[in-house]
């Protein structure tokens, strides 16, 4: 910076061009500038979207009523304590979040520790780690579906054929619960794992050698040196899991669409629903926002647990 | 480098007016579907034909009504002009009115259609679609299994109950189920849980009002349920929808079942199994009760936001035509919306039991008229998936309906 205002104080004498002015700005004029284009697009694309939603879930707007909108406050959250629904979807998405983080981080753990081994071809085991990976939601969603249907599906099948009797999944919330849980862990444990394994590929292997100089099992090798050199990748993993899981949404559109009754009906569903179908925009807008403010939380926690571990 | 730009520019300009379509009006029609574009193609080569210079594009999608409604609500809510005639399902006007969607008839004599469809088309004296189709529920029956046991088709559920289990004591087939009908959380649910409503005199909404009768939707629950429990119906009705229960009485493994009109052309179609061995009647009653069924059918509307409007209803005006209605009764058994065709020497011929069918469209009952329809749906849809798959006991199902539905009728 230094070099570059004293060659422009030379130039100053010969007519500079215009444009380098720009270079005379003091360092945090410049970095206002540079960061300026990011800061713009950044408010436009999101910025911008939250705070109209924020502002519309203030607001009584139904495109089915015909009645233009009108500001009723914090009304549309009245009528969230209220709604039996609300919670029930709230509840699911949690669970949905507590059951399928922990087991896609558990299972995409194993496949990076199974994908890192030494073996001689090793595309193919990484390409059957993305292809779950690189598979559409919804169509996993569909895929799964069928598996699962009580006349059609392999899964019945599989079981008869040891002699066990097929169930009608889709008809117990319990069995539906853990139909749509199984489908999401095999379809985003993967992802863990891709991130895992690119965090295995930077711990050097010196420092299992020194381990097995001295003598350390591979249990013990696991636990002193693989996870906690692990732990940042984990915590990325980790955050952009629990986020989408907080989202949960085609899975289960496609696999129940909610039911039975609405007993797997999520959130993010809930909202789909209230905005889409019944056009309520207002209450819509505020279960988004809701939404919203769970994952805000989530983000501040695990950023959080790095910082302190950092 | 200017004068390869100005040519360059030149040169792509007229490319484009090249590429500029050579008719004069272009329009695009959304057929949800289930329903059977492919034959409504058919009805719009005529009208090319007739009309030199109008060229008309189908857009399917949505093989259900909610699917099909979700992907209209997020067309118009975003007033996107590339659709100009739109499908609707005949609970849709209302909501359709009430957002200003559809562009108004001014003027259109509604006399000429059966009633129910002139006054389901008008909304607070404006008429804001054409009819489609018309359409209601009815029992379809192996007639061949029936007359083998010397059965009368049912005039009850009861009944109908009675002659599964002496059909099934004899044929004694695992894969014969004596009842389909709609028990996933679709549309149709709506309409299975309404049948039995109705018979028993009850009605749901009048005036925009709540006129809910608890015992009588606790008696109709209970009836679908008690079909699954005593083996009349498969355990995984929930699961069922509506072309499920037609595939199932097509393939010959279902006695009785609940359904469109449109399941009559494919069950005498080249893919059945039971061609010539389907009867068609009105639905059973509850006993001591009327017979009562759903009304159906299906809207042709003119988007609001369509930069074609004039083309446009001038083309709706022919897809709802005399002439269009008997060209679909004939080639998509859909039921004609106009009272002359039912009694059409061609029509009769392709479907002999529309001679009977309009009685049973005047006498059906249409679901409740609100802007807020869906929410009413969703209720009672999910409802009755619920208690159908056990998760819900009859009488919980009908105080959720109850406390439901107020909320969104307040």
């Amino acid at each position: 910076m230094t070099t570059s205002t004293l060659t422009t104080t030379q130039r100053i004498e010969k007519e500079p061009p215009a444009w380098t002015r720009m270079l005379d700005l003091s360092d945090r004029a410049l970095a206002v500038l540079l960061l300026a284009p990011a800061a713009i697009l950044l408010s436009l694309i999101i910025v911008y979207p939250v705070a109209r939603l924020a502002y519309t879930s203030f607001f009584s707007l139904s495109l089915t009523s015909g009645l233009p909108a009108e500001f009723v406050g914090l009304e549309n959250y009245k009528l969230m304590i209220d709604d039996p629904i609300f919670w029930e979807t709230t509840w699911n998405t949690v669970l949905i979040t507590l059951i399928t983080v922990p087991g896609a981080l558990v299972v995409g753990m194993a496949l990076a520790l199974l994908a890192n081994l030494p073996f001689r071809t090793q595309w193919p085991v990484r390409l059957s780690l993305l292809i779950p990976w690189a598979l559409p939601l919804s169509f996993a969603g569909l895929i799964f579906a069928w598996f699962f249907h009580s006349e059609y599906g392999v899964v019945n099948d599989v079981l008869n054929r040891f002699g066990i009797p097929g169930v009608i999944w889709f008809n117990s919330p319990n069995l539906a619960f853990a139909a749509i849980c199984l489908t999401i862990i095999w379809k985003t444990s993967s992802f863990m794992a891709l991130i895992i394994l690119a965090g295995l590929q930077t711990i050097p292997r010196s420092l299992y050698e020194a381990a097995d100089v001295d003598g350390a099992g591979r249990l013990r090798q696991f636990f002193e040196i693989t996870l906690p050199l692990l732990k940042p990748a984990i915590v990325v993993a980790l955050i952009f899991r629990t986020i989408t899981a907080l989202q949960t949404f085609d899975i289960p559109y496609m696999m129940t669409g909610g039911g039975p009754g609405t007993s797997t009906s999520t959130l993010a569903m809930y909202i789909h629903q209230n905005t889409v179908s019944f056009l309520d925009l207002g209450y819509g807008s505020a279960l988004a926002v809701v939404m919203f403010l769970l994952s805000m939380c989530v983000t501040v926690v695990y950023l959080r647990i790095i910082r302190t571990k950092g | 480098m200017k004068k390869t730009m100005i040519t360059g520019l030149l040169l792509s300009a007229s490319m484009l007016a090249l590429s500029a379509p050579a008719f004069a009006e272009e329009l695009k029609v959304y057929i949800s579907s289930q329903h059977q574009p492919q034959v409504w193609r058919q009805v719009l080569d005529k009208y090319e034909a007739a009309n030199p210079g109008t060229k008309v594009t189908i857009e399917t999608g949505g093989n259900t009504s909610e699917a099909q409604a979700q992907y209209l609500n997020t067309i118009m809510s975003a007033k996107d002009s590339s659709l100009d005639v739109l499908i609707l399902d005949v609970i849709r006007p209302a909501q359709f009115a009430a957002a200003g969607w559809t562009s108004p008839f001014e003027g259109k004599d509604m006399s000429v259609y059966l009633p129910a469809y002139a006054e389901a088309n008008t909304v607070d004296g404006k008429v804001v679609a054409l009819p489609a189709f018309a359409d209601s529920m009815f029992l379809y029956y192996r007639k061949d299994l029936l007359e083998k046991y010397g059965i009368q088709p049912p005039k009850t559920w009861d009944e109908l109950k009675a002659a599964v289990k002496k059909i099934n004591g004899g044929e004694n087939n695992a894969d014969l189920q004596g009842l389909s009908f709609q028990g996933k959380a679709i549309e149709g649910a709506v309409c299975t849980f309404l049948l039995p409503y109705w018979s028993q005199g009850k009605s749901l909404v009048q005036n925009g009002k709540l006129t809910f009768d608890k015992d009588a939707a606790v008696k109709s629950l209970k009836l679908w349920k008690s079909f699954v429990d005593e083996g009349v119906s498969k355990k995984n009705i929930a699961e069922v929808a509506t072309d499920d229960t037609r595939k199932e009485f097509q393939a010959g493994n279902v006695v009785f079942a609940v359904n469109w009109s449109y399941a009559w052309a494919q069950s005498q179609g080249k893919d059945s199994a039971v061609v010539g061995k389907v009867g068609v009647t009105r639905l059973p009653a509850m006993t001591g009760g009327d017979q009562a069924t759903c009304l159906g059918g299906w809207e042709w509307g003119v988007s609001a936001y369509s930069k074609n409007q004039d083309a446009a209803k001038k083309l709706v005006q022919f897809l709802s035509s005399p002439e269009s209605s008997k060209f679909m009764a004939i080639n998509g058994s859909l039921l004609p919306t106009y009272a002359s065709l039912y009694q059409d020497a061609d029509v009769v011929k392709a479907a002999p039991w529309f001679a009977d069918a309009k009685q049973v469209v005047e006498t059906a009952k249409p679901r409740p008229v609100t802007p807020r329809y869906n929410e009413v749906s969703e209720t009672i849809r999910t409802t009755v998936n619920a208690v159908l798959a056990g998760v819900m006991t009859p009488e919980d199902g009908a105080t959720q309906i109850e406390s439901r539905l107020k909320r969104i009728l307040r």
